[in-house]
């Protein structure tokens, strides 16, 4: 088994590692799929590393060999992954299963329920759902269709251009799908530990693209305006316990590429994750190959044996 | 009368203004609220169909309508929001929120990035009247 089997892992660390970095400094749309649909791939690739690695122990096993016409003496043989490389590999499939499961089951749950709250939210048949709190607060229900949800706190202090832009920043969330993009990144967490900064960088990076979609349909400062407005709120709303969302530095973040240009999409920052992605899959394809290859020449040893 | 933007998201628009306004509003005071480029008769159009829906009521106003939004609704849609809220982790988080917290000196921070004189509370809207 040659090095490439070890490559997909290395990827999942240096794509967890640079991807949220250089997505900041991508549009908004782009940023959130990469992170969200390469954060996936990422982690199927180290999923079926760390897969492959365990599968030359597993093959070892007396029942699984003699069902598969294999020698087990040839494979330990020719098999250059170690024993307690192939074994951690085993344990750590098992771990990331059983969280990656879990983390869909909890999300799954949590989306219906978003759903049947969407559905639920008076008045029915209307976009915009208001919510008699008086902290500043507003949100978007996925559902079908999906809801606006904003406090009368929040509508009290917002100007006619601030309005606008809370809401056409909501609606930006629910038409293109944001929650969907934040559950791939944190099934792609759950899967593997070293994507642990995606969920962060995608919820981010999707606040970012609602911004601009806003800012598309009033201007760029209303935008900044009404986000701080909000994210400032007053004492009460301070104080009130469920306040959601956006960290501190993700507000100041967003004002100021509110405030620059619009970022341009840089062809090499894109190229050099889509590459890192293209490696990880060939050298899993690489990999299953070279596995072929080591169960064949096993089960030549077999028939041989035999004979 | 067809407009370019779908319907549902004027009528959030003047939902959002009726609720803003805290007092009941003309279909004139409405157009004023939620910007020039809504003609008279659309915001009309759309009055008629949100009371039709059930989700504002009239009144009698001099000569003409006033319009305000039923109140009940938003106190059973804060409860079911809360309800969800409360469950946490995921629950929460599916829901993608605008707001975020800050600490005085980020708020300083941020006002002075927008070049804004800073102060704590953010609402000098200008369709503002006080409700009395």
């Amino acid at each position: 088994m040659h090095a490439s089997v070890y490559l997909p892992l290395v990827i999942a660390g240096l794509f967890g590692l640079t991807a949220p970095r250089l997505a900041l400094r991508l549009p908004p749309a782009a940023a959130t799929w990469l992170l969200s649909v390469g954060g996936l791939i990422a982690a199927a690739g180290a999923a079926a590393s760390l897969t492959l690695l365990g599968f030359t122990l597993v093959g070892q096993a007396q029942p699984l060999a003699e069902s598969g016409h294999w020698s087990i003496t040839a494979l330990r043989h020719e098999d250059p992954v170690l024993v307690p490389v192939a074994a951690a590999s085993i344990a750590a499939v098992l771990v990331l299963a059983v969280r990656f499961v879990t983390a869909g089951v909890r999300r799954t749950c949590a989306l219906l329920a978003a759903h049947r709250l969407a559905s639920g939210l008076p008045p029915a048949g209307q976009e915009l759902a208001v919510l008699d709190d008086p902290a500043p607060r507003a949100f978007a229900v996925p559902g079908r269709p999906g809801r606006i949800a904003m406090s009368t706190g929040l509508l009290r202090v917002l100007r006619r251009e601030q309005r606008h832009a809370v809401l056409a920043h909501e609606r930006s969330h629910l038409n293109h799908r944001h929650h969907l993009h934040q559950t791939a990144a944190v099934l792609a967490a759950a899967a593997n530990p070293l994507l642990y900064r995606l969920p962060a960088a995608v919820a981010l990076s999707v606040e970012r693209w609602a911004d601009e979609d806003a800012a598309a349909t009033c201007d760029r400062r209303s935008v900044a305006l009404a986000l701080t407005g909000i994210a400032t709120g007053t004492g009460a709303a301070r104080q009130s316990g469920v306040i959601l969302a956006a960290a501190a530095n993700d507000v100041q973040s967003r004002v100021r590429a509110l405030q620059a240009p619009v970022a341009r999409l840089s062809i090499w920052r894109v190229a050099l994750l889509v590459g890192l992605l293209v490696v990880a899959v060939v050298a899993v394809r690489e990999a299953t190959q070279d596995t072929e290859r080591l169960f064949e020449l096993a089960q030549a040893a077999y028939r041989s044996a035999r004979r | 009368m067809r407009t370019r933007r779908p319907s549902g998201g004027l009528e959030s628009e003047v939902l959002a203004a009726l609720w803003a306004a805290g007092r009941p509003l003309t279909p004139g005071e409405v157009s004023d609220a939620v910007g020039g480029e809504l003609a008279y008769t659309t915001v009309q159009t759309i009055l008629t169909r949100l009371h039709r829906k059930g989700a504002v009521v009239r009144e009698q106003a001099g000569r003409a309508h006033a319009y305000r939004p039923v109140i009940d609704d938003a106190g059973l849609a804060a409860q079911r929001m809360r309800a969800l809220l409360d469950r946490g982790g995921d629950y929460a988080a599916v829901l993608t929120s605008f707001v975020g917290t800050l600490t005085p000196d980020e708020e300083a921070t941020l006002a002075k990035l927008l070049g804004e004189p800073h102060s704590p509370a953010p609402g000098d809207r200008q369709t503002d009247e006080d409700e009395s």
